[in-house]
């Protein structure tokens, strides 16, 4: 017995070295956060001790409100839009098609791309001469200012948002879809039950666990959008598109307020948290994973 | 009919998942003159590849350089996560030492600490060590994982007790039995995490624009981010680099498409 116990605390020793990496560069920095959130400092001169004073400053500052509601939103319609979209197609490849494979690899092409080199090529496309804006206003004869507008341009985002990963969520769909036992299907046929109702009384029910794992990592990753922005706009035009990640990457580098983006990025990983903590919670009551 | 629709709209998908890429190379072959041209030839009157070969005179941006940065960084930093992540979900599913679950809980937590949240901290963490400009700087924040290490740990625990229970028996060392029995039963997981992370890490912006400040230690997606922001720079040229850079992924799905989507089935599911 004692032999046995002195064995398996040897697997310690293969999760100190993750332990203490993820410990100096993950949870110290994040820590860290917290604590210069409460400084003034600039890298130059001697940080000083300000209390709350850049929580209170953010909440009455328009700046982070803007970029907060920009976020929320880009992220929120994005996911929305890439559940639903990625849904359908992956219902689609259910069923017998010609060439699925050439259609699928095209729908996930974008997901392997740089994001990098996509911002630069949509930024190209939605220039007022570029290719999408002509074919847009071929088809529907109205010209419309993708990247100067502030009240098209957070949509031009989110299309391109779209774009990029509904793919990714493609394949986990038609895996999740390829767990259901047929047997379902055939004993549901057999009752003479229709397309709709085997979608809404079988498929849907069962896939609530894929549903919800694409939700959080969409919200995880889209909440975290910045390339594209950092490319294609910039955060603007009027500030429609800068998002929170930008925010804080500006705040701090250039602007050189640390203290003031550090109690940014507070905020946002206390709103992902929050938001992942009441994922797990109806993760735990709905499942025995 | 409804067969005719269905095939409809999908050719149409085709069209306007792939179009957007096509247009990046067909435009970088395109003379600057053609490139933002009314009306729109959608294939260059002549192809030339001036956009590729001029890339070289910018002299303050040297691409060969930055490719080799982005090749070393992505190399090391899934390396370190493959060491990291296998010993660990290793450690993780087959021991049960104290407080295995709750030190498991934690480092699980940390998928919730969003990259974009720590820069700030993590970049005078890395100043103060002396690493900003360095290889070392870019890879270490970069290989970590705790997905990495979650499936690594799902994997580990679908491989029977009895086998480490007999190596055991047979007085091979603890290590000895992760090296030659655990690991190699865990290929399709180490080649799952092999693909995503080398995709990550490979497209990471943010991490560079801020640790990287010298010219010669700029990685790929930071060179083009930098280059295109800057005015007078021409379309071609621009989409030729991207072109450039997404060549490397892109060769990797050609051959591993297979696993690529298996990866996805792994990971999306557990």
């Amino acid at each position: 017995m004692k032999y046995k116990e002195s064995i398996q605390n040897k697997g310690f020793y293969f999760v100190l070295p993750s332990l203490i990496i993820y410990g100096i560069f993950l949870i110290y920095p994040m820590l860290s956060a917290f604590h210069y959130s409460f400084f003034k400092w600039n890298m130059i001169s001697e940080s000083k001790y300000v209390g709350l004073k850049h929580y209170i400053r953010m909440f009455g500052d328009r700046r982070f409100w803007n970029s907060y509601i920009t976020t929320l939103h880009f992220t929120l319609i994005s996911v929305v839009i890439i559940i639903i979209f990625s849904f359908l197609l992956a219902l689609l490849f259910q069923e017998r098609i010609m060439f699925k494979n050439v259609f699928q690899s095209a729908i996930f092409l974008p997901v392997i791309l740089t994001m990098v080199a996509i911002a630069v090529v949509w930024q190209f496309m939605f220039q007022s001469t570029g290719v999408f804006s002509n074919i847009f206003l071929d088809i529907f004869g109205i010209n419309i200012k993708w990247l100067t507008s502030k009240s098209v341009t957070p949509y031009s985002m989110i299309l391109v948002n779209v774009w990029k990963i509904t793919g990714y969520y493609m394949i986990i769909f038609i895996a999740g879809l390829l767990n259901i036992p047929n047997t379902f299907y055939e004993a549901a046929k057999v009752d003479g039950t229709s397309y709709l109702q085997r979608l809404f009384y079988i498929t849907i029910p069962l896939m609530k666990n894929t549903f919800i794992l694409a939700f959080v990592s969409g919200v995880i990753f889209s909440f975290a959008a910045f390339p594209q922005q950092y490319v294609m706009t910039e955060g603007g035009p009027a500030r429609s598109t800068e998002v929170l990640a930008l925010l804080i990457y500006k705040q701090a580098f250039e602007f050189t307020k640390f203290g003031y983006s550090s109690a940014i990025s507070v905020a946002f990983f206390l709103t992902l948290l929050i938001f992942s903590l009441i994922q797990f919670k109806i993760f735990k009551s709905e499942s025995d994973y | 009919m409804l067969k005719i629709l269905k095939y409809f709209s999908l050719v149409l998908l085709l069209v306007i998942f792939l179009f957007p890429f096509f247009w990046m190379v067909v435009s970088s072959f395109k003379p600057t003159s053609e490139v933002l041209a009314i009306p729109v030839n959608i294939l260059p009157k002549n192809w030339q590849i001036d956009a590729y070969t001029n890339l070289s005179n910018y002299t303050e941006y040297d691409f060969t350089r930055y490719f080799i940065n982005s090749f070393i960084v992505t190399f090391f930093a899934v390396l370190l996560a493959v060491i990291l992540c296998t010993t660990a979900g290793y450690g993780f599913a087959k021991y049960k030492f104290k407080y295995n679950n709750l030190i498991f809980i934690i480092v699980l937590s940390t998928i919730m600490i969003p990259f974009q949240a720590i820069v700030v901290p993590l970049f005078i963490l890395m100043r103060d060590l002396g690493l900003q400009n360095s290889y070392l700087g870019l890879i270490i924040p970069e290989s970590l994982t705790a997905f990495g290490i979650f499936l690594m740990r799902q994997f580990f625990y679908s491989i029977p007790d009895e086998i480490i229970e007999s190596a055991r028996i047979e007085g091979a060392s603890e290590f000895r039995i992760f090296w030659s029995i655990s690991l190699p039963l865990a290929k399709t997981a180490i080649f799952a995490l092999v693909i995503f992370h080398s995709q990550w890490v490979w497209n990471l912006l943010l991490w560079p624009l801020i640790i990287i400040s010298s010219p010669e230690m700029r990685t790929i997606p930071q060179a083009i981010a930098l280059f295109s922001g800057v005015y007078f720079t021409p379309y071609p040229e621009q989409l030729a680099i991207s072109v450039l850079a997404c060549l490397p992924l892109l060769v990797i799905f050609m051959f591993l498409s297979k696993n690529f989507t298996k990866g996805i089935t792994l990971t999306g599911l557990k």
